[in-house]
């Protein structure tokens, strides 16, 4: 319950945190105990327990139906299976990736443990995220790759990046990691370009402990990943070229049967959040929040909001302040990619969009450990900022 | 015990075992202890990024192992691929072509080309002698192996790399719990990498841990896999996701309670496996060399194909039909005929790789089936040619 009436309430400045324990913008949603119990059973019983048990396939089969596609390829984390699929595609001989740069803090990274270039392009300022029209404009000679990121709230721009990919014969992967349970004009998220990649770690929708998988409809990439993510071994006892062992075990299959069986249960007590933060952030002056499309499949899991101009506090502040309440919200991916020192290369051009994107947006607290009333509190300390903004900014040092 | 010449399945006769046995340990809780620990991890709610469980196996990993650092990770091909870039080797680094797979696919992924070396025509590991001619120029580092409970000479191996200024790290899937010299695996080298994966001795399903002193190295492979506050943070040239979940840590955890009980049945079934293999003509079983404590994980046989009377693989496909996995090369077999195809020569690896042949030895093992299967690779023997004739092998 929000009590604070002064600024020397606010945690940051010695006053007691709204929240005992934390809140954060992570998932961690609980499958049902008994349900993860019974798939573990299955494995336990076989006494297998890795290596594409009994509950692995089950789950891929599952995952495909899901997505409505053919193939799902388990990983045992989505980062590999996104390393996996862009080594797979890459137009050979060539090296760049066109990808957005206001993202994931590791999708640089990624692109460089396949041995490929990013190539960063804006993003659209109402999406936040890559267009055919941006990303056209990086697509040169040495293009390999287009790399379609859907953003955390919606999807991107899908048909009109089908359709670059076609004209210009580039292969399109997505990065579909927050996207799981939507749908983009109706068709469900999974089956779209050559593949799609997800990831089931605990603070995504799916909570598999730790996980990812590859969607696509092509047969042989479907097999030729089954082969790269157990080092490269084909059942012939010949090797592909490139290989990790990057498999799905049988005790995180489980959880992740047990999160699927629950998942429009869970999208449902996650609209219900986004439904308090619609309500309630018009409360808050200088502050939009982004609003998922609803008439498209949702999972309403993550909440963004946008700080309007005239918004009087700095937003790293707002953090610091939110932090010392135990509110573990986030900047919306700050710094963007291009603006981090790496190791490897990396090409782009005029990013100013994304970079003022980039100081724009907070992700705040929503997943398993929030509740409608933890909602308001969260709201309420917003407003709070936002009312005693004057007194807040004289006691951060400028 | 039934001798006769239709005592085999190949030929009509029941299978030694009425379901099929998988090569690998396989060791894992009972039912009662799982469903408990899961309870105690769906209650806390604390299921993966260095939670509780994975703090405490990385505690009691270094206390065991006696190591400043033990930094936990999804896989052990992924733990080397981090170890590579971690170490920022360059060039070209000396692998033993008789190997996993992994072991030389990890260096692909730090840009790296992995230089082939034959192994000792004895012990099947490296020596100073056999890495003496690969020594060449734009070696910068060495990465050992140690197989089937036994080791390299890691301290021959160490004087090497120490004179000529490049770097030994070791490839220490199969080896946890093995001693060289009385000092645990795990110390040797820049730092080793030890896998939980099922088929291993402490399994967690999937896992491993780099094991590492020096505390450079420690915190540039907690920043690459993401350190969770664990020492100090360091730039890294790209991070890349290894995280062991809470459940891996789980299973791990309650395989290390139980080691001592592991270790010893491992050792009971090996010297079943010694007793019962006595004697046949043609197979010579490999004891764990270059180290004082094994951990007697893998059971492993040299097959003469002339003496014994039949190929290894048809031997392979003798056990199959008794129910018994039995496999060769596989998984290991590629590296040489890589190697050899571009002209190197590496008679050793090339004769292990041929003549190698792996049982089953571990959990799934019921007592007195070391000695059915040990009397039908026997009787395979005896009745080589009859087999042959039917198999054409």
């Amino acid at each position: 319950m929000f009590s604070k009436t002064q600024p020397s309430d606010l945690a940051m400045f010695g006053g007691s945190p709204v929240f005992d324990t934390i809140r954060s913008i992570s998932n961690l949603v609980r499958p049902d105990i008994e349900r993860f119990l019974a798939y573990s059973k299955i494995f336990h019983d076989a006494r297998q327990y890795t290596d594409h048990g009994a509950v692995e396939r089950e789950l891929e089969r599952r995952l495909a139906q899901f997505h409505h596609v053919k193939h799902c390829v388990s990983f045992a984390g989505g980062f590999w299976g996104l390393v996996m699929s862009m080594k797979c595609l890459a137009l050979p001989g060539r090296t760049e990736v066109v990808m957005p740069s206001l993202t994931y803090r590791r999708l640089a990274d990624i692109v460089a443990w396949a041995g490929l270039v990013p190539h960063f392009c804006e993003v659209d300022p109402q999406t936040l995220s890559i267009t055919a029209e941006k990303a056209a404009s990086c697509v040169n000679e040495n293009t390999a790759l287009i790399l379609g990121v859907h953003p955390i709230v919606n999807c991107c721009d899908v048909e009109g990046l089908e359709a670059l990919s076609a004209q210009t014969g580039i292969p399109l992967l997505f990065d579909a990691v927050e996207s799981v349970y939507e749908s983009y004009r109706g068709r469900k998220i999974g089956s779209c370009g050559r593949a799609e990649c997800f990831s089931m770690q605990s603070s995504k929708l799916f909570n598999a402990f730790e996980g990812g998988y590859v969607t696509t409809n092509d047969d042989a990439l479907a097999a030729r990943l089954r082969d790269m993510r157990h080092n490269g071994l084909r059942q012939d006892g010949t090797h592909d070229d490139i290989g990790i062992d990057a498999k799905q075990n049988e005790i995180h299959a489980a959880m992740a049967l047990a999160a699927l069986d629950d998942v429009d249960d869970q999208v449902e007590r996650n609209r219900r959040r986004y439904y308090a933060y619609q309500r309630l952030i018009p409360t808050v002056p200088h502050m939009r929040l982004v609003a998922f499309d609803e008439s498209e499949r949702c999972g309403f899991k993550n909440i963004v909001v946008e700080l309007l101009d005239g918004w009087p506090v700095k937003r790293e502040h707002v953090l610091a302040i939110l932090h010392a309440e135990h509110m573990l919200s986030r900047p919306y991916y700050f710094p963007a990619l291009h603006q981090k020192r790496t190791d490897y290369p990396m090409v782009w051009g005029d990013l100013h969009a994304t970079e003022d994107l980039a100081q724009r947006f907070l992700m705040l607290p929503c997943g398993h450990f929030v509740d409608e009333a933890d909602v308001e509190s969260v709201v309420a300390t917003l407003r709070f900022i936002h009312a005693h903004a004057a007194a807040i900014n004289e006691r951060f040092p400028s | 015990m039934n001798t006769s010449f239709n005592g085999l399945a190949v030929l009509g006769a029941e299978p030694a075992l009425p379901h099929r046995l998988r090569l690998g340990q396989h060791n894992f809780p009972s039912w009662e202890r799982y469903e408990a620990a899961f309870r105690d991890i769906f209650e806390r709610q604390y299921y993966t990024n260095h939670g509780p469980l994975a703090q405490a196996l990385e505690q009691r990993l270094a206390e065991r192992l006696r190591v400043g650092h033990a930094i936990c990770v999804t896989t052990a091909t992924i733990g080397l691929a981090l170890a590579a870039q971690a170490l920022g080797v360059k060039g070209k680094v000396i692998v033993p072509a008789l190997s996993y797979v992994q072991t030389a696919q990890s260096l692909a992924w730090a840009g790296v080309e992995p230089e082939f070396c034959d192994v000792c025509e004895e012990s099947g590991h490296l020596t100073p002698d056999s890495v003496a001619p690969f020594l060449r120029d734009g070696v910068t580092g060495m990465l050992a192996v140690n197989l089937w409970g036994g080791a390299a000479d890691i301290r021959g191996l160490q004087q090497v790399a120490e004179r000529r200024g490049i770097k030994l790290y070791i490839d220490s899937a199969q080896a946890f719990a093995c001693e060289i010299g009385g000092k645990a695996v795990g110390g040797f080298g820049r730092l080793e990498v030890i896998s939980f994966h099922s088929s291993h001795i402490l399994g967690a399903a999937e896992g491993a841990v780099v094991c590492t002193d020096d505390d450079d190295l420690a915190a540039h492979v907690r920043n690459i896999r993401s350190n969770y506050g664990m020492g100090r943070p360091v730039p890294v040239g790209k991070t890349g996701n290894g995280r062991l979940s809470e459940a891996q840590a789980a299973v791990a955890l309650m395989n290390l309670d139980d080691l001592p009980e592991l270790l010893a049945r491992n050792h009971r079934q090996f010297e079943a496996y010694r007793s019962h293999l006595e004697g046949i003509p043609g197979l010579q079983l490999v004891s764990p060399t270059g180290v004082s404590a094994s951990n007697y994980q893998n059971v492993v046989c040299l097959i003469d194909a002339q003496r014994f009377g039949l190929s290894r693989d048809v031997l392979i496909s003798v056990l199959a039909a008794e129910n018994v996995e039995a496999v060769g090369d596989l998984g290991i077999g590629a590296e040489w005929r890589k190697a050899g195809s571009s002209g190197t020569v590496l008679p050793n690896a090339e004769r292990w790789c041929k003549s190698v042949l792996q049982l089953p030895i571990g959990a799934q093992l019921d007592e007195g089936a070391v000695e059915r299967i040990a009397a039908r690779i026997r009787l395979a023997q005896r009745h080589a040619a009859d087999v042959a004739r039917k198999l054409g092998g």
